[in-house]
């Protein structure tokens, strides 16, 4: 089994990974308001039409990128 | 909100080892993306002014979507990087990150070289959460004794024994589950360099729904490997998914996101177990 970028369960890691983890630094010299209440309190409502937004369009940049360097791992959902 | 006005700020997207490469890409709000280098590291950064905050959800996606792409750019020119948190900003100019990165450059490049060549996947396992009662049901002997018990009792003693049967079949069910979870992360630590055990957290912002709301999952983890113990893993998975009554969901890879540090040495904010 190869994993995949390009699925919608794979925009849904994408973003629970951007929002919820990386690198918190905390020091004077640094701004961030990312933590996670707040932002997942957005998301909230963003995340309500992601699959409208995919058909949409609005991913498909991103996703089109993303998907030649993973060409081989599409479809791995397995029942 | 608080402290989100200063006059001049660097968005930060991650941190990689210096090298030769170059990076011409837009970030954010189509920002053009500039490298930072200092003390033998690379922080990827655009100039900003203020925040990203938004209630437009469209906006907020193509942020994420813009940092994540910015990232994925970033690892394919320098190698795995260290992956900030969306919206991280340090405030100044060019020379406040040149100093930051002088001040952290040591600890820093000790993550760096720890994640170097590996990459982060998600495994999600879904379970056939039924069928598993149907089972602990046919084959649990005090369950059954129960049920007989119930059969043949008054009203009011069928009340409690349906109770106790309840209660006891939610309890096994629960401990196979965990049980399982306990041994696929075993075996998959054991294939990969890390496994973080992301257990009944809920995914940010899953909770409004979308169509695998009702899965049973009966765990999710994030593992960080290199290109092989990905294979290793991905064929461990195959053998998992080869159950009738499980589903397998592999993902990846990610810049390394749930491995990276804190880099101030106090408290936890990812919800790391």
């Amino acid at each position: 089994m190869r994993p995949t970028k390009s699925d919608d369960d794979a925009l849904v890691d994408l973003v629970d990974a951007v929002l919820r983890t990386g690198a918190v630094v905390e020091a004077d010299v640094v701004i961030t308001v990312a933590d996670v209440p707040l932002v997942g309190l957005k998301l909230r409502a963003a995340l309500a039409g992601m699959k409208t937004m995919t058909e949409h369009g609005v991913f498909e940049e991103w996703d089109e990128a993303h998907r030649l360097g993973n060409s081989e791992a599409a479809g791995e959902r397995v029942e | 909100m608080t402290e989100t006005a200063f006059d001049e700020g660097r968005y930060l997207y991650c941190v990689a080892p210096d090298g030769d490469e170059s990076l011409s890409t837009t970030g954010l709000d189509d920002e053009p993306v500039r490298l930072v280098r200092e003390a033998g590291l690379t922080a990827v950064v655009h100039d900003c002014g203020s925040l990203y905050d938004s209630d437009s959800a469209t906006r907020i996606r193509r942020w994420i979507l813009a940092h994540q792409s910015v990232v994925d750019d970033a690892g394919e020119a320098f190698g795995t990087p260290l992956p900030f948190q969306f919206d991280t900003v340090i405030r100044g100019d060019d020379d406040a990150v040149r100093s930051w990165l002088d001040a952290e450059s040591e600890r820093l490049t000790d993550h760096l070289d720890a994640l170097a060549e590996r990459w982060e996947y998600r495994v999600e396992v879904v379970w056939d959460e039924d069928a598993a009662r149907d089972e602990l049901e046919a084959t649990d002997a005090d369950l059954r004794a129960l049920a007989e018990r119930r059969n043949d009792a008054d009203e009011g003693t069928r009340f409690l024994l349906t109770k106790r049967y309840e209660t006891r079949l939610d309890r096994l069910l629960d401990e196979r589950r965990r049980a399982e979870a306990a041994d696929l992360a075993e075996r998959l630590g054991g294939e990969a360099t890390e496994l973080v055990d992301l257990g009944d957290r809920s995914r940010a912002g899953l909770d409004v729904g979308g169509a695998d709301e009702d899965v049973d999952v009966l765990a999710r983890f994030a593992v960080l490997a290199t290109d092989d113990e990905r294979e290793a893993v991905g064929l461990l998975l195959d053998d998992v998914a080869a159950d009738p009554g499980i589903e397998v969901r592999f993902t990846g890879p990610w810049p390394p996101y749930t491995f990276t540090p804190e880099l101030d040495g106090g408290t936890d904010a990812s919800d790391e177990v």
